[in-house]
């Protein structure tokens, strides 16, 4: 008997903090922080302290699954997989590439979702590839590679200890992000002003500075009123916007009618708090803006992303330390699965699809001919899938089922699927309406590596065995790969997968197992001998200038009406991860959060005479759910909120799939509900 | 910048003639819960705003009992037990003594005054000393004011 | 350091060594070969002992102990929680410079095997500070900080004097599941629990993102514990003076502490 600890990577959120997890007797018992990791320095959140509480659940699948009739039955590997490539070949021969969509996962390694995306491009021919970054930070994706030519977080987490100035919105990060939130907090206590906006109370905005509750979906609103204040009391960085700049006298132009007084008429922010706000900001000598989902699930999310951007720009908080715009990510490798190329416009590497001699390069690094054009995004990929273009999907560690706006939608969707596969590790919503369900390997039971959301290559270290006959997903992928007759699928080890990344991606270029082993480097790596990089776009942007995007403040696709009178916003709580399939199967951690709740503020509780734990009706055009009231004062009147961890109470039966038109993302954040008393 | 700081919670309240302490009183089930009693059938006028909770020894009062009613804003914490060498459990309030002497010193360093707790020794004959202990107890926390957690969490 | 396994007789050490770049814990067995072995990272090794133990059987083991461990394996033994006659101490003297963060008054371990002792920390300026304020400022001192708490339970999971296997900070009548902070009892209780048992290895405080200054409010209450009972925590005999009452030996203060 002995007892081992084993140095891995959290696989919650996104701050990617390392920890060992204890192994006694092949089984995982317990966390200890690891003091010397440059991320968490010793320190772990609730979730990363119970990350071994769900490796050993009983509820994990451990063979794979066939659907006979009504029931998923037992079957062997060999007939599950032969199954899933023969369903995929024929949808292929009848219907074409593009009938197949494929759904990598944030929750996989690099080297999984690198095999992901090239099944999808090289073995069944078609750009249908992408993941649930689509409903977190496209919209970031998209809107940095516009405005700076790179779509990922400027900054790195330990910079944020250093700054004069945070401003953080749309980030609940004391909760979502402990670990980056701790360094806030240690910001706050060397004197750094943070300013807080957010519809809702969070335990940052309680200590913060300033703390402005915007109206949800008012965003740009206030953030070109922001930098209305900085231009006209010349307060922005004149040198900066010569030179590294384009745009600006547009931009000049356009924040003119975003005085103080519209924006607070707008936003129903006061005037005077914007004015200090802005005045803070842009004083500051290092000010970093931080955001997450607040700012991304709208479906002017792209914009929104781009306006923060010009906040920066003008205030020149781009290109030093502990500057920037920092969108955080929520998963532990949504940024991996993006840079591997798990997007379906984006080759590994956030190289176009549609650039030929892109294209080129990886047909000959894949031995093949691949498709000239961009694929499916996930949004879509449903939509098509209802009206009876997609008729096959192979599901990697995703829960759409828990996961996507205006879930009634997406189960019709699947149920007009001729074909499902789904690759999980617990029979999960979408896990019972498959034909195939293959299990899967979890973080702590492969080897591989996961991008922070700071851009750190973390490793993860296989501590245990998997349960049962599961398999980690990148040898089911290459499986699938071989058997659809691809020879690009020889690989004997994560590492090698990394290889062939690096090889493809410059951003990786300069990634190793044997390095990363002990280091912690940061793309863009081009090269061995590189350091890695941990400040983007010092000196210069990628794409020249930066450019100042031109955006007006839309109302929210959806608004109130006296039918629906309540504006609704999702988001998670600190103790629950997204769908909740691990959490909640984590005793402590369902112990702390263990039903499903709305907050909402005491003036409506009373107009509406509901009581503290009263069970409450909330519905919305798609649908509604009953769930327990927590009647708190933490919110705006007018405004409620919602947990979407609660499969009993699914906050997405309620939201609206309305789409931001470039990236495609769903405005989770904004929608009309009711609440009335069940 | 501080005038702009909407997060400065006050946590006065309203102080002066209108406050009404709240105080919570543990009683041991053997002497002082009938001393209780006693003092009220024996119409003894005792002030109105305390409420009592019977538990059978006073060292079943666990110091997290009191910290709880601190917490959700009380003003006051009475407990009442058996005198030195009288307890039932033959050494129940010894072990009571120590521990509210320790909880008084902790709730200190936390920043609560130690007198808004007490203990008392009162037998089942003692209703005259419950009542004159509520007299004092209650004077002593309308002294000290309302509780700084307000209305609690 | 193989003296663990020659002169302690020991079947196990465990200690801390360099890992993927990182110090590890690690748990080596006789004849294992030991790498980059580090004293220089304080992981707190009584609670990590206290969590491999039970599935070591009979195994002697040796672990590294500074001063703070030591005590705590002696709180642990005390309780019946390991059996000291399994368990084998190599001492290791703590540096100034971790004696200066811990503000530790107590470095020295009764056997040094490695490093030397250098002089405790006269003061702890943190606590001094908080002496002196006044009842209103500690109250806002500590409302301030506990208001950053974030509930992660580090201060429970790492502390090597935290071992009850049901805890009422998961207890929902006592720290309700209202999400974070969780207020000022969850501290409190905490605080009282340990009371008898804190032997400052400051574990806590370098456990919080939040950095509440934890280690602090521990040395506050120890020192009214030393003065009400004159008991201090951390040796093997003594009997905490909570769970003490009139048989036995009386203790001082019993008669006019109330």
């Amino acid at each position: 008997m002995s007892v081992k600890h084993v140095l891995t990577t959290c696989p919650y959120c996104g701050t990617g903090c390392n920890l060992f997890l204890t192994v006694a007797d092949g089984r995982a018992v317990g966390v200890i922080p690891c003091k010397t990791d440059e991320t968490s320095q010793g320190q772990l959140c609730i979730k990363g302290y119970n990350a071994h509480a769900f490796v050993h659940h009983p509820d994990r699948l451990t063979h794979p699954l066939i659907r006979k009739g009504e029931q998923l039955t037992q079957a062997g590997w060999d007939e599950a997989l032969q199954k899933t490539v023969d369903e995929i070949k024929r949808l292929v021969a009848e219907h074409g590439p593009d009938s197949i969509m494929v759904l990598a996962s944030a929750k996989c390694t690099n080297e999984e979702n690198y095999i992901f995306q090239k099944l999808a491009r090289a073995a069944i021919g078609t750009n249908n590839i992408d993941h649930c970054a689509r409903l977190c930070h496209a919209s970031t994706v998209a809107g940095l590679l516009q405005s700076f030519g790179s779509g990922a977080m400027t900054n790195t987490i330990p910079e944020f200890e250093d700054a004069d100035c945070l401003l953080v919105t749309g980030s609940n990060t004391l909760e979502a992000h402990p670990l980056i939130g701790a360094r806030m907090l240690k910001a706050m206590e060397k004197g750094a002003k943070v300013i807080v906006v957010d519809p809702r109370d969070t335990p940052l905005s309680r200590i913060a500075t300033i703390s402005m509750r915007q109206k949800p979906g008012t965003d740009v609103a206030w953030i070109n009123g922001m930098i209305n204040v900085i231009i006209s009391e010349d307060l922005y960085d004149h040198d900066f916007v010569a030179e590294r700049t384009s745009g600006f006298e547009e931009l000049r132009e356009l924040v003119k009618s975003y005085t103080p007084e519209r924006v607070e008429e707008i936003s129903g922010v006061p005037k005077q708090h914007l004015v200090d706000a802005a005045r803070i900001y842009a004083t500051a000598d290092k000010a970093m803006i931080a955001y997450a989902m607040g700012i991304t699930q709208h479906s002017n999310g792209t914009n929104l992303v781009r306006t923060l951007a010009n906040l920066a720009m003008v205030t020149g908080n781009v290109g030093k330390e502990s500057t920037g715009v920092n969108p955080l990510r929520g998963q532990c490798n949504v940024q991996g699965a993006c840079d591997a190329g798990a997007l379906p416009n984006l080759y590994p590497g956030y190289q176009g699809v549609e650039d030929a001699e892109v294209r080129a390069k990886f047909e000959k690094a894949w031995n093949g001919e691949l498709q000239a054009h961009k694929g499916m995004t996930l949004t879509c990929a449903f939509n098509q899938a209802f009206t009876g273009e997609v008729k096959g999907m192979v599901i990697f560690g995703e829960n759409p089922m828990m996961s996507d706006p205006d879930i009634g939608h997406i189960e019709a969707a699947i149920q007009k699927l001729e074909f499902l596969a789904v690759i999980d590790i617990f029979p999960t919503e979408t896990a019972k309406l498959a034909d195939v369900v293959l299990p899967a390997a979890c973080y702590a039971e492969k080897d591989g590596t996961f991008t922070s959301t700071d851009r750190a290559i973390r490793v993860v270290r296989k501590a245990v065995d998997p349960p049962g006959e599961a398999r980690p997903d990148w040898r089911i992928a290459c499986e699938l790969g071989r058997m659809l007759g691809n020879d690009g699928f020889e690989f004997d080890s994560p590492a090698d997968i990394m290889n062939e990344l690096a090889a493809v991606a410059p951003i990786y270029g300069g990634i190793d197992y044997e390095r990363i082993d002990r280091e912690n480097v940061r793309w863009p790596c081009p090269s061995k001998d590189h350091p890695g990089t941990k400040v983007l776009h010092a000196g210069s942007f990628k794409i020249g200038k930066g450019v100042f995007a031109i955006v007006e403040h839309t109302p929210p696709m959806e608004e109130t009406d006296e039918d629906f009178p309540f504006i609704l916003t999702t988001g998670r709580n600190l103790f629950h991860f997204h769908t909740g399939s691990m959490t909640r199967r984590s005793v402590k951690l369902q112990r702390e959060s263990p039903e499903p709740y709305v907050e909402i503020c005491s003036e409506d509780a009373r107009q509406l005479d509901v009581l503290e734990g009263q069970s409450v009706r909330v519905s919305s055009r798609r649908g509604s759910i009953t769930l327990a009231a927590r009647v708190t004062d933490w919110i705006r009147p007018g405004t409620i909120f919602i947990p979407f961890h609660y499969a009993e109470a699914a906050a997405n039966r309620l939201t609206n799939n309305a789409l931001d038109p470039i990236a495609q993302i769903p405005e989770f954040k904004v929608c009309a509900a009711s609440v009335e008393k069940a | 910048m501080s005038s702009a700081t909407p997060n400065a919670q006050s946590q006065e309240k309203a102080e002066g003639d209108d406050f009404e302490p709240k105080i919570i009183v543990f009683c041991c089930n053997w002497c002082s819960y009938a001393g209780a009693d006693l003092a009220g059938v024996s119409r003894l006028q005792m002030p109105p705003h305390f409420r009592v909770i019977r538990v059978m020894c006073s060292a079943r009062v666990d110091p997290e009992f009191v910290l709880r009613a601190f917490q959700k804003g009380v003003d006051g914490v009475l407990v009442a037990g058996c005198h030195p060498a009288d307890c039932h459990y033959i050494g129940g309030n010894y072990r009571t003594r120590r521990r509210i002497a320790l909880l008084r010193m902790l709730i200190q360093q936390f920043g609560f005054d130690p007198d808004r707790l007490r203990l008392e020794w009162i037998s089942a004959g003692e209703g005259e000393k419950f009542q004159k202990t509520m007299v004092s107890f209650t004077k002593t926390i309308e002294e000290i004011g309302p509780s700084p957690m307000g209305g609690g969490d | 350091m193989r003296i663990a396994f020659e002169e302690m007789k020991a079947d196990r050490l465990l200690t801390a060594r360099t890992e993927h770049g990182n110090v590890a814990p690690v748990l080596l067995a006789r004849g294992d070969e030991p790498g980059e072995l580090r004293t220089d990272v304080p992981y707190q090794m009584a609670n990590i002992l206290l969590r491999v133990v039970p599935y070591l059987g009979s195994d002697k083991i040796a672990v590294v102990a500074r001063r703070c461990d030591e005590k705590a394996i002696a709180e642990m033994s005390k309780r019946g929680l390991l059996d000291s006659g399994k368990i084998s101490l190599i001492g290791l003297a703590c540096d100034a410079e971790q004696v200066s963060e811990c503000r530790c008054s107590d470095p020295c371990p009764s056997k040094v095997h490695i490093g030397e002792c250098v002089k405790a920390s006269p003061t702890d300026k943190v606590v001094e500070d908080l002496l002196a304020k006044s009842i209103s400022e500690r109250l806002e001192f500590w409302t301030a900080q506990f208001r950053k708490c974030n509930k992660c339970f580090g201060c429970t999971s790492n502390c090597p004097v935290c071992f009850c296997d049901e805890c009422l900070l998961e207890e929902k009548t006592f720290t309700p599941e209202k999400g974070i902070p969780p207020g000022f009892a969850f501290h409190l209780i905490r605080s009282i629990h340990l009371a008898d048992k804190c032997v400052e290895c400051g574990e806590c405080e370098r456990a919080c993102p939040a950095d509440i200054p934890l280690l602090a409010l521990r040395k506050m209450v120890n020192r009214d514990v030393k003065e009400l009972f004159g008991f201090v925590s951390g040796d093997g005999e003594t009997t905490s003076p909570l769970l003490t009452t009139l048989d036995g030996d009386s203790m001082e203060g019993d008669n006019d502490v109330c």
